[in-house]
């Protein structure tokens, strides 16, 4: 909870360190444990995969899989989509939200209950149940099987909580701040940029982690949306290698599913840092 | 703040400010909230009150007839009962489980940064592929889960887990409470970073003990993001579909069945878009009945807290 | 100034090219997922009509079986639905009874219909017009895994109930992990599993205007099963195993006997190709029985080219080189005369051992709200094999609940 000065490691803190990583282990073990599944099958020839009893090592390693899984999935064409996705809805929610996070967080208007509990109703939801209602919206727009349709989708199901999030964040930020920078003559956009962002950056850091994996791991309204399989996002496409099949290849799906995860967890382990270092310094402020 | 090299704006920027400011600023958020979210409600409460045929046609008005013949149905009291059990285990051992996780990862020790890593890592996965791949883990011929609970002692009989809800909602159960961690430990760590310094010197400087810096101290000031972790994890998890339908479909004979997944049944297998209507709209009320008591509470909680 | 330019000309450049897209008819074909050929075979098919039709853009649709449903429901409660679609023959009556599907008598040619074995136009007549073209056939058989018949000491499959239980518990005999019979008690098919029983036994579905699920032939047929589970001769807890699982039992050489359709015999090919097996009829318990599916070509009321679309079908789909490649590639049973007299179907005995059975096959009854019967059949056949309730019980429930379905049409 702060700063501290950095020791060379003593003897308390491997203790510490042992100690804090032993309460972890069950989180860490149950967590590990499909991942373990997914590479120990994503690597086995089809011969070995439903072999009895199961094993965790093949007798021969085929890295081949992945390979023809590729190819097989068009998973080339379905990582763009989804990144395409993912990275529009989260620019997109972004954009949308600060403005009205400050207007919430900051300002008072007529209504702004009403906003934050219409905000707070559209999160009750669930896609499944709303599925019906946005195709035809959709239909009527001509969007379907366009890759636009669920960046608008997503953006509006996200919004909720990115504003609720900044927001919070806003309210962290003493308004000292922002009023001298009024006297001084800033307009309402320049405070908003030039003051409250830079000191939001891990609350829009957050966020955008939040709506990056939600449209990234999204599945029904994809699957409503979507048409031509060169559109599919890697969610769908993986799911359909599993879905109401007659005979399910679960070496490719493993592997599929591996690859899909990966550059997610690459981008928790660089953000990581980053986050790391931003909360550190609005804790300091 | 005089270093400030800004342009004042011709007019009045305060005054102009005070009164379209706000609502311009959440035009965007308004509009694409309404018409996504909205419009689909909309049809949702027409369906709801008429009679629809398979393929989604409206027939005729018949009021509340839809909601009366769902709440008659056998299944409907069997699966508000699991989705209750379902919600609060699954927010409840998700929340309980996070604290201390967020605690221990707010602190500095050895490989910290990889285990914020790991403990985030379910979160990288799309539940539906949780769902598949946990199934196919918890096999109970070929399952891994199994293999390795024979191979540590654990068991002399593989299990089949999914195969009757008495082993099978657990299961659903423990896999929900994994997958929400990842989210209630973000919103902890990030309550747990504002946290300001000065308290806990001066507390300390007065002598208090650690339980009671968490006590009187950490607790309150993370009430609101706890109220955040709770009321969006019952939201979510409450509508959660995936992880039960690709687990067990919410059978044998309905006995894992929550609201959403027989919704999804009624809809869409049975072709009955009326009380799938009907239910939905059910849900949604719940939920609502839910927030509206807990911000109640909750505000009130605020104002004691205010006051002292 | 420059990027202006550039917009404008691609702005341009793209209503050019949706102009002109638009030039030609596009027909929207859905079609469900069989296997990694599947999109070949009909994009193959597409190719084959636009060279012929050069004004006719076919775009193919594959969508997994999962949500077959649900996407054509969507589609259409959302205005958009595909001028061809392929479902299971017994959602046909509900397409029919509410006016989605178009029938077909006007377009059939005596030529063309001729193609067609005759058994296979019957499931998809419906008040005698016809609706859907069948294009993917089976019936169902019995696998038998030869090395454990032989290793338990039985000469020839069980021809009856009787005998396969014998034989069963010879085989449990054999080890821990070998089974003698399998049984499904998951998902969908739950309730063709036990049909086979139910059918054999002399049971009906329907009997006049109410369940026949509640009959003593279908308790006779259900309790069979239950003890079947009771004295360990199938996999244990039935109700977690689908129908990939026991097929993946199988293919390992765990369980002596499974029915299922052709399909699995592509499957050992590829997984399992040193495993020893044969296909024998579905034991027989008063009668010999066995279940035929098959799923339909479309045609949807809402189409605006129902022409085009019916000259995609007659000319393309079911021409005879494409049925052949169709039905040869995903494994399923000849639906056409054409495909019936190729020498892979006439030559080869296991596919004999289908055809054979088709005589004696039933059908899914075609009423609406067939689905919603299927899962209420399925709720009482698992409360049964978890030992939940009796045999008798359970489908009286489940016959009281099917016949207020029954009458609600």
């Amino acid at each position: 909870m702060g700063l501290r000065i950095s020791h060379p490691p003593e003897r308390s803190y491997i203790k510490k360190s042992a100690l804090y990583w032993l309460c972890l282990s069950p989180f860490v073990i149950t967590t590990l444990f499909p991942f373990a599944v997914m590479i120990s099958t994503a690597i086995k020839p089809r011969a070995e995969v439903l072999t009895f009893p199961p094993v965790w090592l093949a007798k021969h390693i085929r890295l081949q899989n992945f390979v023809d899984m590729w190819h097989a999935v068009g998973f080339g064409q379905a990582l763009v989509n989804s990144a395409l996705v993912s990275c529009t809805t989260t620019a997109l929610c972004l954009l949308v939200a600060i403005p009205a996070a400050y207007a919430t967080g900051r300002m008072q208007f007529r209504g702004k209950r009403i906003f934050r509990q219409f905000l707070l109703v559209t999160q009750m939801l669930s896609p499944v149940v709303l599925v019906l209602g946005i195709f035809r919206l959709m239909a009527t727009l001509g969007l379907v099987d366009q890759l636009w349709a669920l960046v608008l989708a997503y953006t509006a199901f996200n919004l909720a909580f990115a504003i609720w999030m900044l927001q919070a964040y806003f309210g962290t930020i003493p308004i000292e701040l922002e009023e001298a920078a009024r006297l001084d003559g800033a307009s309402t956009f320049q405070r908003l940029r030039l003051i409250l962002l830079p000191l939001t950056l891990p609350a829009l850091g957050v966020t955008a982690i939040f709506v990056f994996l939600y449209c990234w791991n999204e599945f029904v309204l994809a699957l409503t949306l979507l048409r031509s399989s060169q559109k599919f996002t890697l969610t769908l496409q993986i799911f359909s290698l599993v879905g109401g099949r007659y005979s399910v290849e679960w070496d490719h799906v493993m592997a599929a599913t591996l690859l899909a995860s990966a550059p997610v967890a690459v981008v928790f382990a660089s953000l990581q840092r980053y986050l790391v270092r931003g909360l550190a310094l609005g804790a300091i402020k | 703040m005089r270093g400030y090299a800004l342009q004042s704006s011709g007019i009045n920027s305060t005054q102009f400010g005070r009164t379209t400011a706000p609502y311009l600023l959440i035009l965007p958020s308004l509009f694409l909230t309404f018409w996504i979210i909205g419009y689909p409600l909309w049809d949702l409460v027409n369906m709801s009150t008429h009679a629809v045929t398979r393929f989604g046609q409206l027939k005729g008005f018949i009021g509340l007839a839809n909601f009366a013949h769902l709440i008659a149905e056998p299944l409907f009291s069997g699966c508000l009962v699991r989705t209750l059990i379902w919600t609060i285990s699954v927010v409840g051992g998700s929340v309980i489980l996070s604290m201390p996780i967020a605690l221990i990862l707010n602190e500095k020790f050895a490989g910290r940064r990889i285990a914020r890593v790991i403990i985030m890592l379910p979160w990288a996965v799309s539940l539906t592929m949780t769902g598949i791949v946990w199934r196919w883990a918890m096999d109970g011929q070929s399952g891994m889960v199994n293999a390795t609970l024979f191979n540590l002692g654990v068991i002399r009989q593989p299990i089949a887990w999914l195969a009757t809800a008495g082993t099978a909602f657990p299961v659903e159960i423990a896999i929900g409470i994994l997958v929400s961690i990842p989210f209630s430990v973000t919103v902890f760590l990030g309550g747990l970073a504002s946290l300001p310094n000065e308290i806990y010197e001066a507390a300390r400087i007065d002598g208090a003990t650690a339980w009671q810096c968490w006590r009187h101290l950490t607790l309150p000031l993370l009430r609101p993001f706890i109220n955040i972790a709770l009321v969006l994890n019952v939201i979510y998890v409450f509508n959660s579909f995936p992880l039960i339908w690709v687990m067990t479909q919410g059978d044998p004979a309905n006995s894992t069945d929550i609201f959403v997944t027989w919704l999804y049944k009624l809809a869409f297998r049975y072709g009955k878009l009326d009380s799938a209507a009907a239910l939905s709209l059910v849900m949604f009320v719940i939920l609502l009945v839910f927030t509206i008591t807990y911000a109640v509470l909750a505000m009130r909680e605020e104002s004691i807290e205010v006051r002292r | 100034m420059r990027k202006a330019l550039g917009i404008l000309l691609g702005t341009a450049t793209m209503a050019f090219a949706i102009a002109s897209a638009e030039a030609k008819t596009q027909l929207r074909v859905v079609v469900a997922y069989y296997s990694a050929a599947t999109q070949e075979i009909f994009e193959g098919m597409a190719k084959d009509f636009s060279a012929t039709h050069p004004d006719v853009d076919v775009k193919i649709e594959v969508v997994p079986w999962d949500n077959l449903e649900q996407r054509l429901t969507t589609d259409i409660a959302g205005g958009i639905a595909p001028d061809i679609a392929m479902i299971g023959t017994r959602w046909l009556v509900d397409f029919v009874k509410n006016d989605v599907a178009e029938p077909l008598d006007s377009y059939l040619t005596p030529e063309f219909k001729a193609r067609f074995l005759e058994n296979f136009l019957g499931p998809s007549t419906i008040s005698g017009k016809l609706y859907g073209l069948p294009v993917a056939a089976s019936a169902r058989a019995m696998y038998y895994n030869k090395d454990l018949l032989a290793k338990a000491g039985i000469k020839d499959p069980p021809e009856n109930w009787d005998t396969l239980v014998a034989d069963a518990k010879k085989i449990k005999a054999l080890g821990n992990d070998i089974y003698g019979f399998a049984l499904q008690g998951k998902e969908i098919e739950t309730d063709a599993y036990w049909y086979y029983s139910l059918w054999t036994h002399g049971g009906e579905l329907i009997e006049g205007t109410k369940s026949g699920i509640a009959s003593p032939a279908a308790v006779a047929a259900l309790s069979l099963y239950r003890s079947l589970i009771d004295e360990g001769l199938t996999e244990p807890n039935p109700t977690g195993y689908n129908r990939q699982d026991i097929e993946r039992l199988f293919k390992q050489g765990r369980i002596g006997m499974i029915l299922t359709g052709p399909w699995l015999r592509g499957q050992i090919k590829t997984d399992a190709p040193n495993l020893n097996y044969g296909i024998a009829p579905i034991p027989a318990g008063t009668t010999k029985a066995t279940y035929g599916v098959t799923d339909s070509m479309m045609l949807f009321k809402s189409s605006q080219q129902e022409k085009v679309a019916w000259q995609f079908l007659s000319e393309a789909a079911f021409s005879p080189k494409w049925r052949i490649e169709f039905t040869t590639k995903e494994g399923f049973l000849p639906v056409t005369k054409a495909e019936a007299e190729q020498p892979q179907f006439t030559n080869d005995p296991q596919l004999k051992a289908f055809t054979d059975m088709l005589p004696y096959a039933h059908f899914a009854p075609l009423i609406p709200n067939w689905e919603q019967i299927a899962d209420t059949t399925i709720r009482a056949l698992q409360k049964v094999y978890t030992g939940e309730a009796k045999p008798e019980a359970a489908l009286k429930e489940a016959a009281g609940s099917i016949d207020s379905i029954l009458q609600q049409q």
